[in-house]
């Protein structure tokens, strides 16, 4: 494999997550003394996984991996990262939640772009806006590195045919718009995704406008 | 005298009613997901005097049943649930079980998606049997 690193660090991040107890979320932080596991497989173009340990309500820490293959060429880059995440501001309405978070991190960057491995850095923002019914939510992230430079922005919106309660399944259908940096896909990659949960597990699968597959796993506890 | 004798009995009968409170029942603002409901059950579970732990994101309550003559103090309720990132509105203590919460708040009707003028739109509820307010 072209990216030893990565995967060796993925291995270990997977194997870690395993021991800990299973469970994982969207947002970077869940809920206090709580941990996040989180795996996405994006359309061909990003695939990426995460881990977070959330001491409070307002931070959590922990690893990922970003892995980005150009549309355009199709060269691969990885992205391995420690990462700390910020909760700015909660707006905690009756019926409706509002959050910001902030993000960065250090980590390793290979790619087909360039010789050996480079220190990344990364850096990102979400807002987003949930009540029962309806959902958006905006991530902008940036990954970099001496030769190579990747922001992922990202719009989801939400509806969901009924509201859900704590101990029944959630249903959402979510249209998705992203954009990538850094030559990975040119224009907005469309998707159309069925989210599920319950308790702290999470599903999400649905197909982008080119036809491809993306699906992500969740879990919290 | 006098005074001291009532005293006392309005304390003892305010103790009383307070020690026999088996159920404390929150009003909790920003309860939309099962994710927020995972982490205030965890919450609560984890004080020595719960004894089971019932969230409704339809009425936007957290209901934590006590052990026998255990009860969790308001600051510490209010600190918990600020703690775990979510705004305490009301605070009040049923002899209820968490069985009758559950079957009492399943026939309530939903409170609207967002709500400004009431958060927690329990207004009345103070007023039936068994409802203590303290928060």
């Amino acid at each position: 494999m072209k990216t030893p690193f990565a995967l060796g660090a993925f291995a270990l991040v997977a194997v870690a997550c395993v021991a800990w107890t299973p469970d994982a979320t969207a947002k970077p932080i869940a809920f206090a003394k709580g941990k996040t596991v989180m795996a996405e497989f994006g359309g061909d173009t990003m695939n990426e996984f995460q881990a977070f340990y959330a001491p409070t309500y307002w931070s959590s820490v922990g690893v990922g991996w970003t892995q980005l293959t150009s549309d355009v060429d199709g060269a691969r880059t990885d992205y391995v990262y420690l990462r700390g995440n910020l909760l700015a501001h909660r707006w905690n309405l009756p019926g409706a939640q509002a959050n910001v978070f902030v993000w960065g991190g250090l980590g390793n960057a290979t790619s087909d772009d360039f010789a050996g491995s480079e220190l990344s850095r990364e850096a990102g923002v979400q807002f987003d806006y949930e009540t029962r019914r309806v959902y958006a939510s905006f991530k902008s992230d940036l990954q970099e590195s001496a030769h190579s430079s990747h922001r992922i922005d990202t719009l989801q919106l939400g509806w969901a045919p009924y509201a859900h309660d704590y101990d029944t399944l959630a249903t959402w259908i979510v249209v998705q718009g992203r954009t990538y940096t850094g030559d990975i896909y040119k224009g907005t990659e469309g998707a159309l995704l069925l989210r599920l949960f319950k308790g702290g597990t999470w599903v999400e699968v649905g197909a982008t406008t080119d036809r491809k597959l993306q699906a992500m796993v969740m879990f919290n506890f | 005298m006098k005074t001291f004798k009532t005293l006392l009995f309005v304390g003892l009968a305010g103790l009383s009613s307070f020690a026999s409170a088996k159920t404390i029942e929150m009003d909790v603002n920003g309860l939309v997901c099962a994710f927020c409901a995972q982490g205030i059950t965890k919450t609560m579970n984890g004080f020595p005097a719960s004894d089971g732990v019932f969230v409704s994101l339809e009425h936007r309550i957290v209901a934590v049943h006590l052990k026998d003559g255990q009860d969790i103090a308001d600051p510490t309720l209010r600190k918990a649930i600020t703690d775990a990132g979510y705004k305490l509105v009301a605070i009040r203590r049923t002899d209820e079980s968490l069985a009758q919460v559950k079957a009492r708040v399943g026939k309530e009707k939903a409170l609207p998606e967002v709500k400004h003028a009431h958060p927690a739109g329990h207004e009345g509820m103070a007023d039936m049997p068994g409802m203590k307010h303290g928060g």
